[in-house]
């Protein structure tokens, strides 16, 4: 379902949307970082034309370099973007009325706990933004839930984005407690010169800490060298109710734990089902 | 005066695929069952040990139904894996080896699927695949279709049983030729059981007097306005039908011939 699932996620808040040059800011992430950068436009104020019009204007300068808009909440603005997510935040329409009104698209789902993160995962999220992991300025008032959070998220299998008060320097440990990426809105958008900004959160990303692997014909990010139990777990798979099959070759269950995924690799997972 | 009715007692040979003893002669499917609670309430009410399952993936957003171990003991029934929906002997050996692979038992209902409107077998496939999974220590019970031919040569390539259809899957056309299929039963030295095709317990009864080993069915339950009771009558007519072969029935005369005695009429 997810193509590849951009590992740096810049999002904008109310303050970021309302003051000038936001559209040329974006373009000069995504020219910095390519299909790695996806663009959240998480703007309240607006009215739904004015907020179509600009997401229309960032999805014009993000596709060219293969960057994602991911727009939040508001499904129809969304699809008529195009978008190429929708983002869910606390109290926002479920992840099936969602793909509803924006067919096709990519669902995100804001969590803050670990039950938030399981009840997103059993309503078919493609990745959770978890937060706020660190003390934020943007919200100043939360308490920061910290690493285990990520951790907690991740385990549900989906693809996880940490956010709150991440920094260059803070990636690495989100992404060892299992992130696939990062979300920023200050550490981006205000500094001086946000191309350098993204480049040094790209950089700060823990090179090989996942590949693509095809699971039952869907995309899903996976650590380089996780094994095949693992991904069961991560998925949430009892592995005594489920045959595995990696690349056209049956693993049994004794051989589950010693055999690792790598990029590209095609993963069937099936079971019985009622048949006559 | 009061007569004692007693249920008739009949000695039957064992039934036997591949080393597996069962004592129903009714096999039955899990599928199009409109719920679970229907399904487990009608492979009760059929008596059948033998029930059968696909090979699907895992739904892997959990919004799906969960499989179907979570309804059914594999403790109390003999699973049998089947390879529907299979149109290719590579596919259907894929499936096949995945199948066993859950550790069940190393028994395979074969199917490679020809023609998408009928579901008629694809013979060359067929032979082949069952071949193949035969030299591997699979029991394979091949689905084919009511020729006397293509049986042998599946008994040839090593199948355990051969499952000759009665009608089309899914039709409820009842037995449409029964001279085909008591032909491969007379011919076949492996266990004949009919698969698919019957309707109703009549269905089921005239295919058990053709004298074959079992019956399989799924829809004819699955799809009854009240599964268990059909699961139910089902079980009587297989029951019915297989005392009714192995008592032997009269031959048919074109003239009648009366049941009471002509003579001590009165004058």
């Amino acid at each position: 379902m997810i193509a590849a699932l951009p590992r740096l996620h810049a999002v904008t808040d109310d303050r970021v949307a309302a003051r000038g040059g936001l559209v040329e800011r974006a373009a000069a992430m995504a020219a910095a970082a390519g299909p790695r950068l996806a663009v959240h436009l998480r703007s309240r104020l607006p009215g739904g034309a004015a907020l179509l019009d600009l997401a229309r204007r960032l999805a014009a300068a993000l596709e060219p370099h293969g960057a994602w808009l991911v727009v939040n909440d508001r499904a129809d603005v969304a699809r008529a973007a195009p978008a190429r997510a929708v983002q869910a935040g606390r109290g926002g329409l479920g992840t099936r009325d969602l793909r509803r009104v924006a067919p096709g698209l990519a669902v995100g789902r804001s969590v803050h706990d670990a039950g938030e993160a399981r009840a997103a995962r059993a309503d078919g999220a493609d990745f959770l933004v978890a937060g706020a992991v660190f003390p934020t300025a943007s919200h100043p008032l939360a308490p920061a839930a910290g690493t285990g959070l990520v951790t907690a998220a991740a385990a549900t299998g989906v693809p996880v984005i940490a956010i709150g008060g991440i920094t260059p320097a803070l990636a690495a440990e989100v992404v060892a407690a299992g992130a696939w990426g990062v979300a920023a809105i200050r550490a981006l958008w205000d500094a001086p010169d946000p191309a350098e900004a993204a480049r040094a959160f790209l950089a700060a990303l823990p090179a090989a800490p996942g590949v693509t692997v095809t699971v039952n014909g869907e995309s899903r990010p996976v650590a380089e060298g996780t094994t095949l139990r693992e991904l069961l777990a991560q998925l949430g798979l009892d592995p005594r109710a489920v045959v595995v099959e990696h690349n056209r070759r049956i693993v049994r269950r004794d051989a589950l734990a010693a055999t690792r995924v790598a990029g590209g690799d095609a993963i069937e997972l099936v079971h019985f089902v009622g048949g006559g | 005066m009061t007569t004692t009715v007693t249920a008739p007692v009949f000695q039957d040979t064992p039934f036997v695929i591949g080393g597996h003893t069962f004592r129903s002669r009714l096999l039955v499917g899990t599928g199009k069952y409109k719920d679970n609670a229907t399904m487990v309430r009608a492979l009760e009410a059929s008596g059948a040990e033998v029930v059968t399952v696909a090979v699907r993936r895992i739904s892997l957003d959990r919004t799906q139904e969960e499989g179907i171990l979570y309804h059914l003991d594999p403790a109390r029934f003999f699973l049998l894996a089947n390879t529907a929906g299979c149109y290719t002997a590579e596919d259907a050996m894929r499936y096949a080896r995945l199948a066993r692979e859950a550790g069940f038992n190393e028994c395979i209902k074969l199917e490679v699927i020809g023609d998408q409107q009928t579901l008629l077998p694809d013979v060359a496939g067929l032979l082949q695949a069952a071949k193949t999974l035969a030299g591997e220590g699979f029991t394979v019970l091949a689905y084919t279709n009511d020729d006397l031919v293509t049986a042998l040569r599946l008994q040839d390539a090593g199948c355990a049983a051969v499952m000759p259809l009665a009608s089309p899957i899914g039709s409820g056309l009842g037995l449409l030729n029964p001279y085909s299929i008591r032909t491969i039963k007379a011919r076949l030295s492996v266990p004949v059981i009919v698969d698919a095709g019957v309707g109703t317990a009549s269905d089921a009864c005239v295919t058990m007097e053709q004298g074959v080993d079992g019956l399989l069915m799924n829809t004819a339950l699955a799809q009854a306005a009240d599964p268990a009771l059909m699961a139910h009558a089902m079980r009587l007519a297989t029951e019915a039908g297989r005392a009714a072969y192995l008592a032997g029935r009269m031959p048919r005369r074109e003239v009648a011939v009366p049941s009471s005695p002509t003579t001590g009429m009165l004058s």
